[in-house]
């Protein structure tokens, strides 16, 4: 006797994604989910984006939500399907993306019969997830699905894996809406709610007291919303601290504005990066003391005082021991600063921190990011400055690839925005650029979304273009084109004697003519003369574009905190000669 | 709380390296011991012992005991790393308690050859207070418990005694704050 308040599997995932109020999802077909596939063709309210490798769903599924705020979602079938999956779990939960990614299992019954396409994905997925499921009972999955959402959107975001075998997809069971769920609280760690009005306290009479304060603000500030990044600002324009970022922080804080040191770390500023080494009060807003913007431990900013706001427990004294935490929300705690800062009158207005301001000069003085464009081979960084040039004025996104093209955009291309700039920073997975771009263009459809990338790196994800061309997302794909793995050889060049082992990219394909055999466009600069036009003719045609930029073939990518050595000893040029005891020491390091 | 680590460990190898005894509440859900296993093998943390048990069947959590190696700021580490688990209640590190209790058990198995070594046998097990499960003609079954480092004693004792074969099981460290 069929039950009309029942429904399969199948339904219940349908209705809990319309109950989650997703709109898009992103994926690939095959044995193990094919009921869903099912259901989908058989309602409108969610757009399915066919993906042309699993690996594509999942950086597209990132950046939508990077993009968008939201929770992004793919769906991917049992085996193949989901283990193509798992780079882009790892990448989500190292930059704390919120996903949930669906995957079809092998019916109950053939589990651990080594059935076709059978893989233990909650145990190959575990320790790259948030969190992850094996729904054995229909009458779970309701439930399952919100809680899923409520974990990956919640305090630390990340992915979070719901693994369904066919025959739960096929049994049926009354569905339970979201708004009939109570969240069990421990499961969730939303973090604390309530704001530590004693660090409060303490950081201001700190910043009163101190001569050379830096903001270190990394992407949990992103994660935190936008109005964290509002009260940022004004807390930054009523203090007149100084502030930096991470590669994630970029867009927190306007990128043109004085107050802004840029990125700071391994390819970061002169004077971001000496400013972190003098200062004597450190207040790191959602940032995790990660390696590539630390260099060497021991020698970190040996003299300040460190406040650390922090969403993640385990992020606090994991890497470097700080003097006060709090483990609230940025926004709530930032909002209470700036509150607490008005409601006493405190006014820093003779707190110009005339001195540190000046020495920050001194070290803006060195243009580290200066370089020399000649008239005939274009530089990667003057095509990177003048694609900023050339879109600033639109309502823009940028996703990147991995590597120096990926470095030379976060020093040369200025955020006004949070969420304007998806890149894939804790893993560094190449071939991300690209179907974050299709993500991005499907949460943002108005939008322009550049995907700047380097020629090796988009060939590992090169298939997506079909998925841009179906959909006729107008991405752009800029590609500084200079035939090797660039960062690849620029680290052999620095310590392994210019040994260029296996990092030259032969046979490559011609990127115009790959273009129109997809039936996008495709456009090219070979010289100066030519970057300009091939830049605007990229950014008014109204379809997918590869554009292939020439770009010099030996340029490498300053400044440079080698491995190993510490912020004060950074390479400021191909000119500067490396510390023999440094290289030594990070030539053992990544 | 003063006993050391249940198996030899080359101690001088972890630099201010303490034992330390942590007790985690987790719902009994499958995958949940593979998580927690997964943690520290993942992040290079030990083991050095591990025992799981349900202890609230309605509620349906079990209290998982971990006994690990480590310098304080690991230790810190490893208790922020486990309460991100979903799964996982709480995670306490017995030694930041003011009070807390430990204890293990031991079951026995000794075989013997002569009446020589059965008076040992049977003096240090009267000095220990083992608890006699089954005795045969040459083997005898005790189960011995308390702190690991009385459970050591015992049977670094019991090797003193020539020519008997030992076979042993225990339960790890089990603790509760108080």
């Amino acid at each position: 006797m069929a039950n009309e308040n029942e429904f399969t599997g199948a339904d219940i995932l349908l209705k809990a994604l319309k109950d989650q109020e997703v709109d898009t999802i992103f994926g690939y077909p095959g044995g193990a989910v094919l009921p869903i596939y099912d259901a989908i063709f058989g309602q409108n309210f969610l757009k399915h984006v066919l993906v042309r490798q699993e690996a594509g769903a999942v950086h597209a599924a990132e950046g939508y939500a990077r993009s968008s705020g939201k929770v992004g979602v793919l769906l991917v079938t049992s085996g193949p399907g989901v283990t193509n999956v798992v780079t882009g779990l790892t990448d989500a939960l190292m930059d704390s993306i919120p996903i949930v990614c669906i995957s079809g299992q092998v019916p109950s019954h053939l589990i651990g019969t080594d059935a076709f396409q059978e893989c233990d994905t909650t145990g190959i997925t575990r320790p790259c997830t948030k969190h992850n499921y094996l729904v054995k009972d229909v009458s779970k999955l309701s439930e399952t699905i919100h809680e899923a959402f409520k974990i990956a959107s919640s305090g630390r975001p990340g992915p979070v894996l719901i693994d369904i075998p066919k025959d739960v997809q096929f049994a049926k069971s009354k569905y339970i809406s979201k708004k009939d769920i109570s969240f069990r609280e421990h499961r969730i760690k939303a973090g604390s709610k309530k704001v530590d009005k004693n660090f409060v306290e303490e950081l201001v009479n700190h910043i009163k007291k101190s001569e050379r304060p830096i903001f270190y603000v990394g992407g949990g500030c992103l994660n935190s919303g936008h109005e964290a990044s509002q009260e940022l600002i004004k807390l930054v324009n009523k203090t007149n601290i100084p502030i930096t970022t991470t590669l994630h922080g970029l867009g927190c804080f306007p990128g043109e504005d004085k107050s802004s040191l840029g990125m700071l770390g391994m390819h970061g500023n002169y004077e971001a990066n000496l400013a972190m080494n003098k200062c004597d009060l450190m207040i790191n807003v959602g940032a995790r003391f990660d390696d590539r913007v630390t260099g060497r431990l021991d020698a970190f900013s040996p003299d300040s005082i460190k406040f650390h706001i922090d969403i993640d427990q385990s992020s606090i004294n994991k890497n470097v021991k700080v003097n006060f935490h709090t483990n609230t929300d940025i926004a709530l705690t930032l909002k209470e600063i700036n509150s607490f800062i008005d409601s006493n009158s405190i006014d820093f207005g003779d707190k110009d921190y005339n001195n540190w301001w000046g020495q920050i000069n001194e070290w803006r003085k060195k243009e580290c990011l200066h370089y020399e464009q000649g008239d005939e081979v274009i530089k990667p960084q003057h095509a990177i400055s003048r694609l900023y040039e050339l879109t600033k004025q639109k309502d823009t996104f940028v996703t990147t690839e991995v590597g120096q093209h990926q470095m030379w955009a976060a020093q040369y291309y200025k955020f006004s925005k949070p969420n304007r700039w998806i890149t894939s920073g804790g893993l560094g997975t190449m071939g991300f650029g690209m179907p974050a771009a299709v993500g991005a263009q499907m949460a943002n459809p108005d939008s322009l979304v550049i995907d700047i990338a380097g020629e090796a790196s988009f060939l590992m994800n090169i298939q997506e273009i079909a998925t841009a061309v179906q959909y006729k997302l107008p991405i752009k794909i800029f590609i500084l084109n200079n035939e090797y793995m660039g960062m690849v050889r620029q680290w052999q060049e620095l310590l392994h004697g210019s040994r260029y082992s296996e990092s030259y990219v032969d046979a490559l394909p011609d990127f115009k003519k790959l273009a129109e055999s997809f039936n996008a466009v495709g456009v090219r600069a070979k010289n100066i003369s030519e970057l300009d036009d091939t830049i605007n003719e990229m950014i008014s045609v109204d379809r997918p574009v590869i554009a292939d930029i020439w770009v010099d073939k030996k340029e490498n990518c300053f400044p440079m905190i080698p491995s190993g050595a510490a912020h004060h000893e950074m390479l400021l040029s191909k000119y500067d000669k490396e510390n023999p005891e440094n290289q030594e020491k990070g030539k053992v390091l990544v | 709380m003063s006993s050391t680590s249940v198996y030899p460990t080359p101690i001088n190898a972890f630099k201010q390296s303490k034992r330390s005894v942590l007790s985690v509440i987790v719902d009994n859900e499958p995958g949940i011991l593979a998580r927690i296993v997964g943690l520290f093998s993942g992040r290079g943390y030990n083991i050095e012992a591990l025992n799981v048990t349900v202890v609230d069947v309605k509620k349906n959590l079990s209290r998982i005991t971990i006994e690990t190696l480590g310098e304080e700021k690991v230790i810190s580490q490893i208790i922020a790393q486990l309460e991100k688990l979903v799964p996982v209640h709480s995670a306490t590190n017995l030694a930041n308690l003011s009070e807390s209790y430990e204890a293990e058990i031991c079951l026995i198995k000794i075989e013997f050859e002569n009446d020589e070594q059965d008076q040992k046998i049977l003096n240090f097990a009267d000095i220990y207070r083992s608890r006699t499960v089954q005795k045969r003609q040459n083997i005898v079954v005790y189960e011995i418990s308390g702190t690991s480092e009385r459970i050591n004693k015992f049977l670094d004792d019991l090797d003193t005694i020539g020519g008997i074969k030992v076979e042993l099981v225990r339960s790890g460290p089990i603790g509760l704050g108080i």
